[in-house]
């Protein structure tokens, strides 16, 4: 328990929470079209939200991930990963139990079919996204290292 | 220095939190929906379902000859007019689940993971090696049509066809579908 309560172990969370998140936006603002037929995939939309939210959650990823490797934001931008995090479980869920052998579209370039290896890591990741909600504050940050708050 | 301060709270509460993730996900959404702003307006009309089924399609035909040469497509209209003279048997490879909620009226449904488990004798089923047979799933999307296609050529099946559309392209073009659990054929 006190590894939790780590200052390095929270940084070292915070920063692979932030860059895989980062990562995983940048590949789909690329390509946006490709998101866009992952979300289609599912189902679970209308054809006219698709491109609302097939745009837009690649940004929320982006800009999670940036806060979370900055350290600003974190807590909000943990938030937002967080409610991702629980939508992406719930649709893996569901497109399961439809019997959906679709591509989950988490990372852009990676094949990877909608599966229990998918709602597992995604439940990894929500409950590390939670712990970051959770921090009770949050240091070892380029900004805090800048205005010399840095000390544990 | 001391504006910069003010970014990291010494304590953030569930509620500031909470604010700064609405403020998040809205400059989220100003970004994505301006720097996308064709593709959104796309969305409000049907052309971005067409253009994904394009490129789905595309992207399918390509796996499909990477996988095997001896693979060939069939376009809607090609597969109604054998579908009507009755000259093809039509396969489909989706998951029992996805056939019981419709399938191309008088197809036979046969899981591709079924016959790769060798759970069907497919032989037993298609005992004509000179059958023409289209094979097909819930188009661009998904691979087991070409899978399928894949698994008869490599049994000697000599006259495969994959069906791209699959059954969404089918039904949406109104051809004949079953529908089991709706209880009635339509058209």
């Amino acid at each position: 328990m006190k590894l939790l309560h780590n200052d390095y172990f929270q940084l070292a969370l915070r920063l692979i929470m932030g860059g895989l998140f980062l990562y995983a936006g940048i590949g789909k603002i690329t390509i946006p079209l490709d998101f866009a037929a992952s979300v289609y995939n599912y189902k679970l939309l209308p054809d006219e939200l698709i491109g609302p939210i097939a745009t837009a959650i690649p940004w929320i990823e982006v800009l999670s991930g940036f806060c979370l490797l900055m350290g600003l934001y974190t807590k909000g931008g943990a938030l937002a990963i967080s409610g991702l995090l629980a939508m992406f479980i719930a649709i893996l869920i569901i497109s399961l139990a439809r019997g959906l052998d679709v591509e989950c579209g988490c990372f852009s370039g990676v094949e990877r079919k909608v599966g229990f290896l998918a709602i597992l890591e995604d439940l990894v990741m929500l409950a590390s996204a939670l712990f970051i909600v959770s921090f009770d504050r949050v240091k070892l940050t380029p900004c805090a290292f800048l205005i010399g708050m840095n000390k544990p | 220095m001391k504006k910069l301060s003010t970014l990291i709270p010494k304590k953030t509460t569930f509620g500031s939190a909470f604010k700064q993730c609405l403020l998040l996900v809205s400059l989220a959404c100003l970004l994505g929906w301006t720097l996308n702003y064709s593709l959104l307006m796309k969305s409000f009309g049907s052309e971005l379902r067409i253009e994904i089924q394009k490129k789905q399609l595309a992207d399918l035909k390509a796996k499909a000859e990477q996988v095997s040469p001896d693979i060939r497509f069939i376009d809607l209209v090609s597969a109604k007019k054998l579908f009507d003279e009755r000259q093809a048997i039509f396969l489909d490879a989706r998951s029992p689940k996805e056939n019981a909620e419709g399938s191309i009226s008088g197809s036979i449904g046969i899981s591709l993971m079924s016959v790769v488990k060798r759970e069907v004798d497919i032989k037993k089923v298609i005992p004509d090696r000179g059958a023409v047979i289209v094979t097909y799933c819930s188009g661009g999307e998904c691979d087991v049509g070409v899978e399928m296609a894949k698994e008869l050529v490599n049994r000697g099946y000599a006259s495969v066809f994959v069906l791209g559309e699959g059954y969404p392209g089918w039904s949406d073009a109104g051809y004949p579908v079953f529908k089991p659990k709706g209880g009635a054929a339509s058209r």
